[in-house]
């Protein structure tokens, strides 16, 4: 599952800066062991808002690779890192 | 002939003010039990209005109604099968587009339904306003706007309810319209599905077949594999036209919906005043300063629990053994008097000293974390701690009321999605020293060694913990799961609520343990009566001596111990004569019969919660493997203090 967006600009969520925001492109998921993965993941961010074309806004991240704090579609998320790593988005340009 | 006895059932988003709105219904006219056969919580309340009998349901906080967790499947079916005569939507004005996409789930489901708008206070300050009559024109549900907290709409809630059940089922409200080559393969399914029988209504099970939903495709397909397969199909092309697996097309669309109609019924202001919740949030998730507020509160808190627990306990104590003279005079001190004094009464008196003292403001200051917001900050702060035990950071909660007693804690493993993760979580707050286990540490090695060995010894409890948590992370089958959860706004929580809340789970736990207890308690005194105790110590004498090395007569405090923890101290000082142990024990035997204490085994009171839980089978697995492991760690410290002693 490819995104049509241009690869330079998608970067996984992990990857933006405290206050940045980003246009959800895809959830990199699949069959598969380790850690963020897991069953139903992928369907349970898309329930909580995070679908395609969603912003989401990384507010911080816990010390220590701790989760992420992001705000999407109005609500305050906690998302743990790996699967956070697992997101991804197009950096919005100013 | 008008029906007199109504069923409404209460759906929405976790931390919606669901709860508030239940307690408000029903009082205490409340039952909370589990779903048959699953360990999901339900509440049900009666109240009369109207002259009629009113059931409330209070269904889980969910956020869809797919098959991500039990809470979700169990809602569903719920709502599909036993069809209450009308749902109540309690929504979250401030999160009015994620809890729309809720909303748009339960009308997929075809439930009649009507929508509390809640929260509209926070709203308001956050700067949000919502037209409700738009909505309700948008939805055509009727929408009533709520403060839950301060009861303003509960009334005209229930007002409504009825007027919507007296008026017969509603019309069938607004359908969610997805794509255009969505519908096509809906409606082409939904014709298929119209021809079997099926609990979901047919488009529904259109649309969850599209979205793969797992126990819809087995249920179809067991039915009819050609409808299943031909769904298989259709959802492939929807795939290939979009790039996105049909189930993200779906879900998208379904919350393009929801955003649509969030825009034209919210208008948005500049926020009434600078929220002083929010500066509370960026302190107490600080990436610095969160750590020690989170240390502070929690040690504020247990320091509170057992200062108050230690008084009110010991005022109990005196209080009920005060009867003991007058008792004796009744049934005398021969065997009767013994096994009912020694068997039911200390039984209860055990029950009652731990539940009243310590378990009750547990929960009351549990509940009001919770409802506060500050729990979930505090699962942010330390998922990454636990997910090196494979958990992640919600677990932190049972694994914290662990330290005030395991009953609590492993009934608490309930808000880990998975029935993995749950096991887990409760394995590793048996672990967790209690407050009875932390007498005994207290108590022996802190009094008669040191403090600094106390404190050891915890420290080696964290580290065994870790490993073992780990161990038994990497041997169980299947897959972590990663932290999502929703932070809500802080607010001050709804004192009835918290009360109630705290009420009905004192209530479960003396449901859960007394009965054990008292058994259990009842067995020891007639062993002891039939002078059973020396000749079991003799036969645990291999064990308990030559491994050990400890005292024969140990063998019937650790006996004694299985019903509290703590008693095994308290025999001990029975047995051996003195509460000076400095004079019947080493320092060694000190610190191996803490260590076997601390581990060999949960208490009888954890054992039912374990049982009830997850069944007789895992909870005798853990049950014996921690009476092993303890027996090993008591050994192995014994020969290596021996070495360095």
């Amino acid at each position: 599952m490819e995104s049509r967006s241009s690869k330079e600009l998608e970067v996984p969520l992990t990857a933006l800066r405290d206050g940045e925001t980003g246009i959800l492109t895809s959830i990199k998921a699949g069959p598969g062991r380790g850690r963020g993965k897991g069953w139903g993941f992928e369907k349970r961010l898309m329930d909580m808002g995070l679908t395609p074309g969603t912003r989401v806004t990384v507010v911080k991240s816990a010390p220590f690779h701790g989760p992420l704090e992001i705000l999407v579609r109005g609500s305050r998320l906690s998302l743990g890192r790996g699967m956070a790593e697992r997101i991804f988005v197009e950096i919005e340009k100013e | 002939m008008t029906k007199r006895k109504l069923v409404i059932a209460l759906a929405g988003n976790a931390n919606v003010g669901k709860s508030v709105i239940f307690n408000y219904l029903t009082g205490l006219h409340q039952h909370i039990g589990n779903w048959p056969g699953k360990t999901v919580e339900r509440a049900e309340g009666t109240l009369h209005f109207k002259g009629y009998t009113i059931d409330i349901v209070d269904l889980p906080g969910i956020y869809s109604l797919s098959t991500y967790s039990l809470e979700e499947l169990v809602s569903r079916k719920y709502i599909a099968v036993e069809r209450p005569d009308v749902v109540i939507n309690v929504i979250d004005a401030s999160v009015l587009e994620r809890n729309l996409f809720f909303t748009l789930q339960l009308i997929e489901l075809e439930a009649p339904m009507i929508i509390a708008l809640n929260q509209m206070d926070i709203a308001k300050k956050k700067g949000i306003e919502i037209d409700t009559e738009k909505l309700e024109k948008l939805l055509e549900i009727p929408v009533i706007p709520t403060v839950a907290i301060k009861g303003i709409g509960i009334f005209r809630l229930l007002e409504k309810a009825v007027e919507i059940i007296e008026k017969g089922r509603m019309a069938k409200h607004v359908e969610v319209k997805y794509g255009e080559e969505v519908e096509e393969r809906i409606a082409k399914i939904t014709k298929m599905i119209g021809e079997i029988q099926f609990w979901y209504p047919p488009r529904y099970v259109a649309v969850k077949l599209l979205e793969d939903d797992e126990e819809i495709a087995r249920e179809v397909n067991r039915i009819d594999p050609q409808i299943a397969s031909t769904a298989k199909k259709l959802a492939n092309e929807i795939e290939n036209l979009h790039g996105h697996s049909c189930s993200t097309v779906i879900t998208s669309e379904r919350y393009e919906a929801a955003g649509r109609i969030t825009r034209e019924a919210q208008k948005l202001v500049s926020p009434i005043k600078p929220p002083i919740e929010e500066r509370i949030h960026t302190l107490t998730t600080h990436k610095i300063i969160g750590y020690p507020i989170m240390a502070f509160s929690l040690l504020l808190m247990f320091y509170s629990i057992f200062t108050f627990g230690d008084y009110a306990s010991e005022l109990l104590n005196n209080f009920f053994y005060g009867w003991e003279p007058l008792f004796a005079s009744l049934f005398g001190t021969g065997i009767v008097g013994k096994l009912v004094w020694g068997g039911i009464i200390e039984g209860v008196l055990a029950g009652v000293t731990i539940a009243l003292p310590y378990i009750v403001p547990f929960y009351l200051i549990l509940y009001f974390l919770e409802n506060s917001g500050y729990l979930s900050r505090i699962a942010f702060l330390m998922d990454n701690a636990m997910h090196k035990i494979g958990l992640h950071g919600k677990a932190f909660i049972p694994v914290m009321l662990g330290y005030g007693c395991n009953v609590p804690a492993c009934l608490g493993c309930r808000i880990m999605e998975t029935e993995r993760e749950r096991l887990l979580a409760a394995f590793v707050t048996t672990l967790v020293p209690c407050a009875a286990r932390t007498v005994i540490i207290l108590g022996l090695v802190g009094r008669f060694i040191g403090i600094q060995w106390a404190l050891m010894l915890y420290v080696l409890d964290l580290l065994i913990i870790f490993a073992l948590g780990r161990l038994a992370f990497r041997t169980l089958p299947g897959e972590p799961t990663a932290l999502i959860m929703e932070m809500h706004d802080y607010r001050l929580p709804h004192l009835k609520t918290v009360l109630k809340q705290t009420w009905f789970r004192v209530a479960e736990f003396i449901k859960i343990a007394f009965p054990l207890i008292i058994v259990g308690s009842l067995a020891i005194k007639f062993a002891e009566v039939l002078g059973l105790l020396e000749p079991i110590a003799i036969v645990l004498s291999p064990v308990t001596v030559i491994w050990l090395g400890l005292p024969v007569i140990i063998g019937i405090a650790l006996i004694f111990g299985v019903l509290r923890k703590e008693l095994a101290l308290i025999m001990l000082a029975t047995l051996l004569g003195t509460t000076n142990f400095a004079q019947v024990l080493t320092p060694v035997q000190m610190v191996v019969f803490t260590l076997v204490a601390m581990f060999y085994i949960p208490c009888i009171a954890t054992i039912a919660a374990l049982v009830r839980e997850f069944g007789w089978k895992k909870a005798l697995f853990i049950t014996v493997f921690e009476i092993v492991f303890a027996i090993s760690l008591g050994g192995v410290a014994l020969r290596v203090l021996a070495l360095t002693a």
